[in-house]
């Protein structure tokens, strides 16, 4: 997988760059999963400040902190590790099965008797369009659920959208985007590298597809657990 | 419009599976050695993962948790805190994130493989029940084996937890442990165990109906998978949001007064 990530990283800066094939997979990550990752994420949060909300008074018996504390817990953490894990279950386990069929019906050696690096063709336009578009819909999902906060607290907690904003205002810091902006593009960039690391080691048979984007799933979700932890004590050092 | 029609088909045609299955529970003899057959080769398979995903969990929220309390000066509540935001929130969540990965993609690609290579068509063709020999042992078994994953998972997250605590907020582990039980109740815990319960029976449902209404072929498998995971996560997060608040009305109900 070492060297995978290697060539990848080579792969991206020297030529031939496939500008078409960039934006074919852009769309297919950032248009296609809009939709779903933007539902899912405003339940989340809406379900993380009613929570927070339960906490607070249970603790200090009065939530005036409740919406600055949210705010940043949904910016930290929650926005960009949900994005990540739905992206992974849907746009990586789909290059998974991609990749392993191109794989079993023998494609890939196709690519390689033509004289193209199939590293250079699959994984390197869908890396970079995995790690643009997963910070892209990061920042959005970070603002859809502010704004879902934003009507959940004023209809089950009581406080006016100003109110929430001024405490936000007073939490979070313009870092905050920025840092969630990072770990989205970490995330986005092990989605595709796991899938075409287990796309391109797929055995022979029918067996061999489902098992891979079994893997693929596990392993990419483990790793943005493990590397979320890691950046969030990295940063932490940096407020 | 197209669209709204064919969730509102795969809705109902998940639902009238699961009323299949719960007659074939109810109503004809459970196999009991396949049911435990299964429960242990859910368990053993994801119990490293689940355990895995739970230390990192709880570390992510201690983190998090003491950051914030820091600046109220209100360490000493830090463990508590942590636990109960995992015990009741985020642990069920995630443990259910990583089930529909691991157990939910591969329960549904065996049945998918099953059904294009005909293997369930032979199983009724030798006279047996597919629903009472296939399915319902392995419905059971991923809800029954998802609570011993859960207990697996919150005790590493709490053990993460500790450790982070040691190591970044400076909090010791008596000092971590000792508001443990006065903030976590009873009921988070088993607020938390009806919300696990809940995404086990979504998922066990998701998988073995999108696995066994697979069509065309090694393709259709590869299909299956994607959309096993993609509609698990999505039911997931919905299904949360949805037990949160009944518990929230239900709790409301027994207690006389909003929490």
């Amino acid at each position: 997988m070492i060297s995978l990530i290697a060539e990848t990283m080579t792969g991206v800066f020297s030529p031939p760059f496939r500008r078409k094939e960039f934006f074919q997979q852009l769309y297919f990550v950032a248009n296609k999963s809009l939709i779903i990752i933007l539902f899912c994420v405003s339940f989340a949060a809406i379900v993380t400040i009613l929570e927070s909300s339960f906490h607070m008074k249970l603790v200090i018996q009065n939530d005036s902190m409740v919406p600055g504390f949210a705010a940043l817990l949904i910016l930290r953490e929650l926005g960009a590790i949900l994005t990540a894990l739905l992206l992974t279950s849907r746009v990586g386990a789909g290059y998974a099965s991609e990749v392993g069929t191109m794989q079993i019906t023998e494609q890939v050696d196709a690519f390689k008797m033509l004289g193209i690096d199939p590293v250079n063709y699959l994984v390197v336009p869908r890396f970079l369009a995995c790690v643009l578009g997963c910070m892209m819909l990061t920042i959005i999902a970070n603002m859809t659920c502010i704004f879902s906060a934003i009507i959940v607290s004023q209809h089950y907690l009581g406080y006016t959208p100003s109110m929430f904003l001024t405490s936000m205002d007073r939490f979070v810091q313009f870092q905050d985007m920025v840092f969630a902006a990072i770990k989205g593009a970490c995330f986005g960039g092990v989605i595709p590298i796991v899938a075409c690391y287990f796309g391109f080691r797929c055995q022979q048979g029918a067996e061999g597809v489902g098992r891979a984007t079994t893997n693929t799933v596990v392993v990419a979700s483990i790793a943005i657990i493990v590397i979320d932890f890691i950046l969030s004590y990295t940063f932490s050092y940096l407020y | 419009m197209t669209l709204f029609i064919s969730i509102l088909d795969e809705v109902g045609g998940a639902l009238l599976f699961l009323q299949k299955i719960l007659r074939s529970l109810f109503y004809k003899k459970i196999k009991i050695h396949e049911v435990f057959e299964q429960i242990w080769k859910v368990t053993a398979d994801s119990f490293f993962t689940t355990a895995m995903a739970g230390f990192f969990v709880g570390a992510i929220m201690t983190v998090q948790f003491a950051l914030q309390m820091k600046e109220f000066g209100a360490l000493g509540y830090l463990g508590g805190l942590a636990t109960s935001g995992t015990f009741r929130e985020v642990g069920p969540l995630l443990i259910a994130f990583m089930l529909s990965g691991k157990v939910g993609a591969f329960t549904s690609a065996e049945l998918g493989t099953m059904r294009v290579t005909e293997q369930i068509d032979a199983v009724r063709c030798l006279g047996a029940d597919p629903m009472q020999e296939i399915i319902a042992p392995r419905f059971l078994g991923i809800i029954i084996s998802s609570f011993f994953l859960l207990g697996g998972g919150l005790i590493m997250s709490v053990f993460g937890g500790m450790l982070m605590g040691y190591a970044f907020a400076g909090v010791n582990f008596e000092e971590y442990l000792r508001h443990v039980p006065m903030i976590v109740s009873p009921v988070s815990i088993l607020s938390g165990v009806i919300k696990c319960g809940a995404f086990a029976l979504v998922l066990a449902t998701i998988c073995t109906f999108k696995g066994f209404t697979t069509t065309g072929g090694a393709k259709g498998v590869g299909r299956a998978v994607v959309a096993t995971s993609v509609s698990t996560m999505i039911c997931i997060v919905v299904v949360d949001w949805m037990t949160s608040f009944l518990g929230e009305v239900i709790l409301q109900m027994i207690r006389g007064y909003r929490s």
